[in-house]
């Protein structure tokens, strides 16, 4: 295990910096995408794994974060970390009140409120022509530059690794907050929320947070994802990438934060080569994620953890 | 000084039943105070009004002169009052010094603390340590609490209302489900708590001989109302706590 810990993360590095050079443009593309959802499946981490709190609306900040920077590429070709902290800020903006009203329910009833909440800012995306493009979507997102006047990152490579460096901030980011004494606290409050209570602090601040948080780095994975696509869509909000999120976190490891960038990575791998072969590839999938389940419990990292502990 | 624990004329209604009624209390500051009771005397409901985990339907709750009834459980704790369960409530798959450790700072503040805040850990990893020390669990501090034998899990939860230094600890049965050596340790660790430390301690309990071997003055409930008050002495001899109890044996 030791040098695993050790290793692991450099060699990963290493591959994925090294990776853009050996591959086709669609695999790239491919990879460039996995990044992404793997962002997206950990911030769901946070607070799923770390707080116990299970979202079944998570896509709505990531297809938030999506329209926002889009919104802000396309009218005002501002550079790309603009876009990406207004998506980003976004998506936490309408997370808040989101987080204060669903927090007051705990368990499925939270579950329940999230999925709502989500569904309704689905609806207001596909209605909301005017500023949404409806079910069309917002075509034609450009990608701009780092900063202003600065050369565009039109080239795969060149957004591949905005993407790459996100992430890594992103995780890193998780990383620190979860060893926090906030991040502790999130910890007691999964376990006991009763007691952590009556030790002081009222937990619903500490679930809000952490909400907004969660919600904010789903709304950067979007902001990357829209102008990398070159659109935004209310499909990006939809309650089937919500539940998809939850399969990738479960997949790669509940709680484990690594885990969970895993089996997005994962999920979409085999999405992609199963639709390839067959249209029914959803049965596929499900029934892949029900052995995973069964056989492995804790998900990839934690069925890797028990075999190098033992 | 103000008495630092009073309550009025309070009462608890689930439905028609009256679980605490009318009962109106004084603790003065120092003192082990026992409060006991046949099954179903109201004395669990009695706590979780105390600690605020209950509202009460009428009367109040005095915690050093200032009227809590509307308090939640979290502000009563930061005014001052600790308690632990009568089922050992702790948060199971962490380490046993970060349990003690989030006490602490729930109380001090600190776990908001989003980045870093590695100053502060350490800081409260020392407050943590001296606290598993007093209860002989340093030594564990490492493993996830849920490893912990059912006794040392009561010392912990013990031990993590110590560490937040109350003005007014509240046990609810801490010897419940310990064998017979580990009660009479507890019986001792909790004196050793009254003495040591010079807090005030409301205890509930099961265990009679703990009971009149700790306690200063004892409180009686019956049916939810307080039938007797005095010292162990005096209630023991008391017939009307006498008829309550062998009431409660037939």
């Amino acid at each position: 295990m030791a040098p695993l810990r050790r290793w692991g993360p450099v060699a990963t590095l290493v591959v994925l910096a090294v990776l853009p050079w050996g591959l086709a443009r669609h695999q790239l593309s491919l990879l460039t995408d996995l990044l992404i959802f793997s962002l997206f499946a950990l911030s769901l981490d946070l607070i799923m794994g770390y707080t116990g709190m299970v979202s079944f609306g998570h896509a709505a900040y990531f297809g938030l974060g999506a329209y926002g920077s889009a919104l802000l590429l396309i009218h005002f070709e501002v550079p790309i970390p603009i876009a990406l902290l207004g998506g980003a800020l976004g998506a936490g903006l309408v997370a808040w009140p989101v987080g204060y009203i669903s927090t007051r329910a705990t368990g499925i009833y939270f579950a329940m409120l999230t999925l709502a909440f989500a569904q309704l800012l689905y609806t207001l995306a596909y209605k909301w022509r005017a500023l949404t493009g409806g079910s069309d979507g917002i075509a034609g997102v450009p990608k701009t530059a780092l900063w202003w006047g600065g050369p565009s990152l039109v080239e795969p490579r060149a957004f591949y690794f905005l993407i790459l460096v996100s992430f890594l901030v992103a995780f890193v980011l998780c990383r620190a907050l979860v060893r926090s004494p906030f991040g502790r606290a999130l910890q007691a409050i999964r376990e006991n929320e009763r007691k952590f209570a009556t030790l002081g602090q009222d937990p619903r601040r500490f679930k809000v947070i952490v909400f907004v948080i969660a919600a904010a780095l789903a709304g950067l994975a979007g902001a990357l994802s829209a102008p990398f696509r070159g659109f935004a869509s209310p499909e990006a909000m939809f309650w089937l990438l919500s539940g998809q999120a939850l399969m990738m976190v479960i997949i790669g490891g509940i709680g484990t934060l690594v885990g969970p960038a895993i089996g997005a990575m994962v999920f979409v791998l085999v999405q992609e080569v199963l639709s390839s072969y067959t249209e029914h590839w959803m049965l596929f999938t499900g029934a892949i994620f029900v052995l995973m389940v069964i056989f492995l419990p804790g998900g990839i990292v934690g069925a890797a953890r028990r075999r190098f502990a033992a | 000084m103000p008495p630092i624990l009073e309550t009025r004329r309070l009462d608890r209604a689930f439905g028609a039943l009256r679980a605490v009624a009318d009962v109106s209390l004084v603790v003065e500051r120092g003192e082990l105070r026992a409060i006991i009771g046949p099954n179903g005397a109201g004395k669990t409901t009695f706590f979780h009004l105390l600690s605020g985990v209950v509202r009460p339907t009428a009367g109040q709750v005095l915690l050093k002169d200032e009227d809590v009834s509307g308090l939640s459980a979290a502000a009563r704790c930061r005014r001052g009052m600790s308690r632990t369960f009568q089922i050992t409530s702790l948060f199971p798959e962490l380490s046993v010094l970060e349990n003690v450790r989030i006490a602490i700072q729930a109380k001090r503040g600190g776990n908001t603390r989003l980045l870093g805040g590695r100053a502060l850990l350490a800081r409260t990893e020392a407050g943590a340590r001296e606290a598993l020390g007093f209860v002989n669990l340093e030594d564990r501090a490492a493993v996830p609490a849920s490893t912990l034998p059912h006794g040392d899990q009561r010392l912990l939860e013990i031990a993590m209302a110590l560490a937040q230094e109350p003005d007014l600890l509240l046990l609810d049965e801490p010897t419940q489900g310990l064998g017979v050596e580990e009660t009479a340790a507890t019986a001792a660790l909790v004196q050793r708590i009254s003495r040591e430390r010079r807090l005030t301690i409301l205890l509930v309990e099961h265990d009679m001989d703990v009971v009149f071997n700790v306690a200063d003055r004892i409180s009686v409930l019956h049916f939810g109302r307080l039938i007797a008050e005095g010292s162990p002495a005096e209630i023991r001899r008391n017939v009307e706590v006498q008829q309550a109890y062998l009431g409660d044996m037939d």
